[in-house]
């Protein structure tokens, strides 16, 4: 049976008001997601009314101002704040993106509403649980399979049409955006291997000194693996680096039917 | 805020499971056919109901987005047209055509055709 609501140790309670100190200029409102596992409670969505005088521009930089002067409590994964590590990619108004790349100014005028990224464990408050994410991309077997030794005086050299190919695809940086926008991988991420996890593996298939092509397509010739793609474009529409994961998972499937005549 | 993805992706498949059940009045409508002239006589008074016409232009409206819809999926099939700017043009082309073609058939079915089956 369908489940429609959300376990009832799951649904989300009114949380607690930081009102912005008299005499803020610049008033900013953000509802943020709270869950804290070992207090037995409920999450909750806090508002914290952040006065921006002082505060850089991105969302990340809101966060850090909000953990630093209204709650220290506030938990968040960030690293780099360059879009480059990917840690600090988190729900926000509606779209899952780097806190760190977005700047306030451009989410329009009303409220920030900050989730963690949708339909995965949470640790606490923005932290998701990614451990089978990152198994699933492990499954793929990111790395270079070559029975034949490499040149003894040099590496394996790539013409640069071949290096095109792999250009794109090798600049995802893990950050879930894609695979946490899908329906199908929120439905079955046990079984289906996710966008994210689906670019990797082109990214090897396509891969001119890789000679595991078979194998690799063997190992997603499968109803849930790779077919659970319905193309419904949603990681292609977030990815905030720009790659395409519909059209890499598009391929995938291209060359597994023209391997057959 | 809503994504166009997710919209056009949920109206395919809503469109497709309400054509497969508007199905079982198609095949109410063969079999009356392959029992002989009385049953086929019933079946048109009970098709022509105006209930019925009412769910023949839902129908018609589905069938319209579901057809350009199912269009462009087979054109993703063989990996053209998934670039994002692509993809957003081919969902409004997809709207805005199947509205066309409802709007086209239904004056057709209701005016210029003027009889249920």
């Amino acid at each position: 049976m369908a489940q429609f609501r959300l376990p009832a140790n799951s649904r989300i309670r009114k949380g607690t008001i930081h009102r912005a100190p008299a005499g803020a200029r610049k008033v900013r409102t953000f509802r943020i997601y709270r869950f804290d596992p070992t207090s037995g409670e409920n999450p909750r969505v806090d508002t914290f009314e952040l006065d921006l005088a002082g505060c850089g521009p991105m969302v990340l930089d809101a966060l850090i101002q909000i953990k630093g002067t209204l709650d220290s409590s506030l938990t968040f994964r960030r690293s780099c704040r360059e879009g480059i590590c990917g840690s600090c990619a988190m729900n926000i108004d509606g779209i899952n993106r780097l806190a760190c790349t977005t700047a306030m100014e451009d989410l329009g005028g009303g409220d920030v509403r900050i989730y963690p990224l949708p339909h995965m464990p949470v640790i606490k408050d923005l932290v998701p649980d990614l451990t089978n994410f990152y198994a699933q991309y492990a499954s793929v077997k990111p790395w270079l399979v070559a029975e034949t030794p490499p040149p003894p005086d040099r590496e394996r050299l790539q013409s640069k049409p071949e290096q095109e190919k792999i250009d794109r695809p090798a600049a995802c940086i893990l950050c879930a955006c894609c695979s946490t926008a899908c329906p199908s991988y929120w439905w079955n991420s046990d079984r289906f291997l996710g966008p994210a996890a689906l670019l990797a593996a082109y990214r090897w298939i396509i891969d001119s000194r890789d000679e595991a092509t078979g194998e690799r397509l063997d190992a997603l010739e499968d109803p849930f693996r790779l077919y659970r793609c319905h193309t419904i474009m949603n990681c292609t529409d977030v990815c905030p680096k720009d790659l395409n994961p519909a059209k890499a998972i598009a391929e995938i499937k291209r060359m597994l039917v023209e391997r057959q005549s | 805020m809503y994504r166009y993805t997710l919209l056009t992706s949920i109206t395919n498949r809503a469109t497709g499971i309400v054509l497969s059940a508007g199905l079982i009045l198609l095949v109410y409508w063969l079999v009356a056919i392959a029992s002989g002239a009385s049953a086929y006589h019933h079946a048109r008074a009970v098709l022509s109901l105006g209930v019925l016409k009412a769910i023949y232009v839902i129908l018609l409206a589905t069938f319209s987005y579901h057809l350009f819809a199912g269009v462009r999926h087979l054109i993703w099939d063989t990996g053209a047209g998934l670039e994002r700017a692509q993809s957003k043009r081919s969902a409004a082309f997809v709207v805005i055509a199947s509205l066309l073609l409802f709007v086209g058939l239904a004056w057709w079915a209701l005016h210029a055709g003027g009889h249920a089956p």
